[in-house]
């Protein structure tokens, strides 16, 4: 403390009234235009999903677990959905696992555009790419709604298969709308990426080595932008994942820039994923009934899943009914919120640089707060 | 008793003795010019960075591509409360974004728009006299983030500071160049040396400091470091509210009007053109209106496709780049004036 007092500290709150902050507040100790201190403030959208969810069976449960993460509802869905298959020891038919990674994947791809386009608005006028990102988010959403019924929040996984079978007659347009969409990557590459605004903004911001990334704890995407290779989908193969070729993404760098770079690559392997459980996709049942008001076994169940930030675990209880006892959800946005927490300890941060930062960690505070 | 009727034939008398005056001071390029810039530019802003974020922009307000909207927003912005934070200093509160725009309207008076057109020809000495008016401006949103009382503004006028200081020593070495070339100070003398190239050719390197010194000086992207939404909410206009909020907005947009006048007389040769119609004074107008409108189209085109600088890079690139590239220019001009006098 005797440090710090000789200086003089302003401490500034950045939300959760603020253009850019979202639903949390964020206290930034400065120093200047120097960070002293980041102190992540969540808890303004606390909804207690958790205690919905013992409240409901696992049929019902599937629509409130989604709202944690609204741009990202099929994996966050999955996690429950497998946890509750678990309990019941039930395994989905091959063709409901096929289409479940489809929709994971395209739901992946639309959740990395999104956060791709806040970190671009972080980076301070350049609104273009955020309404480009949401724009190309469009062709993806039109196909959700063919194959789900819903542009979004599909609530579409139920345990034992998927609700409805996967049209094959709009395979043509899925793989006509991949092409455009790789275009369109090409397209960020050149007007984003290469920006030598950009690079100068987001290089050697925010640096997380390799070992203080295992030590904080950060989650998915973030921790490989550490050069840290650690993926649910490759090391607990879920699903039909294994049958899948697709590569780990990592960035040796470690700052804003390369988790930026980890998502965009990542994008372009959701949609490799996406082409193969396409044309392997066999025929057959989709779903096996479960009924909803069958009563779940005693036991407990953890399952990972690999979601657009990280990993998300799901831990289900059961004491015998039909609704399980109790559910524990660990997010990723909680662990990578208090890596953002400990940067200006690591790294040497500037005021300008705390909303690259925090949007380069692609942080979703409803998903912290549950 | 001096009756009505000659009062008003003393007034009419003093008007049209002086009709030139008043017509410069209210028509062009003053008042009238100076709203309708603000006007024009907020909608061509507004609807272009609309198209490239895929959006339609403003729509309704006057037919056309809702070119009536920044009027619109006037009018409504006009009837709002003016909120005034109980810890401000009231009356620099209210001052600061009052003579803000004032001072930088104040400089378009030595601009001239024809060889006779100029409101105030500063006895040879306009240039000299452009900068120092224009030196007073950045006192004002630090006198606005002072008396507003906040965080937010506080950060945000110590940043103008910043970003003047490392713009403004720029600016003027790239002037210097066009001074050496030109032997005056008068910025009728300068246009008038352009009648046969203008000086964006002998003077590349200036141009390019001088744009640049502009888009800092003016606060437009990358450049917009002090009103960093991201960061600092709006800035040192974080807590303005009603008109004196319109007042700062106006101020930007008047104090790009003033630096792109400048940056068209002196480098890309003012109200030369080729004379339309044998009318001299309209086509000189014209020309210098073209110009304005191409250079302000450039610099607001820029907001679509770049983000912003970090406050200590905008210093760098002031200090570390464009001091030296200006002295480098002042030596091309030197070098030009000395060898190959006949080019100019």
């Amino acid at each position: 403390m005797s440090e710090k007092s000789s200086k003089q500290v302003m401490r500034i709150s950045w939300g959760p009234q603020h253009p850019m902050s979202g639903q949390v507040r964020i206290l930034i100790d400065t120093d200047g235009e120097r960070v002293l201190n980041i102190i992540p403030d969540i808890g303004f959208t606390h909804r207690g999903i958790e205690k919905i969810l013992e409240n409901r069976n696992i049929v019902q449960g599937v629509v409130p677990i989604e709202r944690m993460v609204m741009v990202d509802t099929a994996n966050i869905a999955l996690s429950y959905v497998r946890a509750a298959e678990e309990i019941l020891g039930i395994e989905p038919p091959k063709r409901a696992q096929y289409i479940r990674v489809i929709i994971c994947e395209v739901c992946r791809i639309l959740s990395h555009l999104y956060g791709f386009g806040l970190a671009a608005e972080a980076c301070g006028g350049y609104p273009a790419v955020f309404l480009w990102s949401t724009a190309d988010r469009e062709p993806f959403l039109d196909l959700m709604e063919r194959i789900t019924g819903t542009r979004w929040s599909y609530s579409f996984f139920v345990p034992g298969g998927v609700y409805a079978d996967f049209p094959d007659k709009i395979k043509e347009k899925f793989l006509a709308t991949l092409e455009y969409f790789e275009e369109r990557l090409e397209a960020y590459r050149r007007a984003w990426f290469e920006n030598k605004i950009f690079e100068s903004r987001a290089k050697d911001v925010g640096i997380l080595k390799p070992e203080d990334a295992i030590r904080l704890g950060a989650a998915g995407p973030n921790l490989r932008g550490s050069g840290v290779a650690l993926d649910v989908r490759k090391d607990e193969p879920y699903e039909v994942y294994d049958e899948i070729d697709f590569r780990v993404i990592t960035q040796p760098e470690g700052d804003s820039y390369a988790r930026l770079m980890v998502r965009y690559l990542e994008m372009v392997e959701s949609v490799k994923i996406i082409r193969q459980a396409i044309e392997n996709m066999p025929s057959g049942p989709y779903r096996k009934f479960v009924s909803p008001l069958k009563r779940l076994p005693k036991g407990e169940a953890y399952s990972r899943v690999e979601t657009a930030r990280g990993e998300l675990g799901v831990h289900m209880i059961s004491d015998g009914g039909t609704k399980p006892y109790r559910i524990k959800i660990t997010s990723p946005t909680l662990r990578n919120l208090y890596v953002v927490s400990q940067m200006p300890k690591i790294t040497e941060v500037l005021l300008a640089d705390v909303p690259v930062i925090l949007y380069s960690f692609d942080p979703w505070y409803l998903d912290a707060d549950r | 008793m001096v009756s009505l009727n000659e009062i008003i034939t003393s007034v009419m008398n003093f008007i049209m003795l002086n009709l030139k005056f008043f017509i410069q001071v209210l028509i062009i390029p003053g008042l009238l010019f100076i709203l309708l810039f603000v006007t024009f530019a907020v909608w061509f802003e507004r609807k272009y960075l609309a198209r490239a974020m895929l959006r339609i922009g403003p729509l309704y307000a006057g037919r056309i591509s809702g070119f009536l909207q920044p009027i619109a927003d006037f009018l409504k912005i006009f009837t709002k409360e003016i909120i005034v934070p109980s810890d401000a200093d009231r009356r620099l509160f209210y001052l600061a974004p009052m003579l803000l725009p004032v001072i930088q309207a104040l400089t378009i008076i030595l601009i001239p728009f024809a060889p006779d057109w100029v409101v105030f020809r500063g006895s040879g000495f306009s240039l000299i006299l452009f900068f120092a008016i224009s030196g007073l401006a950045p006192l004002f949103p630090l006198i606005a983030g002072w008396a507003s009382n906040n965080k937010y503004t506080i950060i945000s006028s110590l940043r103008t500071a910043y970003l003047c200081i490392a713009a403004e020593i720029p600016l003027l070495l790239s002037a210097v160049g066009v001074v050496i070339l030109t032997g005056s100070f008068d910025l009728i003398e300068i246009v008038e040396a352009q009648s046969k190239m203008w000086f964006i050719i002998p003077g590349f390197l200036g141009a390019i400091v001088f744009f640049i010194g502009i888009l800092a000086e003016s606060e437009r992207v990358p450049f917009d470091i002090p009103v960093a939404e991201q960061e600092i909410v709006f800035g040192w206009r974080t807590e303005y509210s009603g008109i004196l909020f319109m007042l700062t907005m106006m101020a930007e947009y008047i104090g790009l009007l003033s630096w792109s006048l400048l940056f068209i007389t002196l480098y890309l040769g003012g109200y030369q053109g080729p004379i339309l119609f044998g009318m001299p004074l309209v086509s000189h107008m014209f020309w210098v209106l073209v110009k304005l409108a191409v250079l302000t189209a450039i610099i607001i085109l820029f907001r679509t496709v770049f983000p912003r600088f970090r406050i200590d890079q905008a210093i760098k690139i002031g200090w570390k780049y464009l001091i030296p590239i200006a002295i480098v220019n002042i030596f091309i001009a030197i070098i030009v004036k000395t060898f190959f006098p006949s080019i100019i």
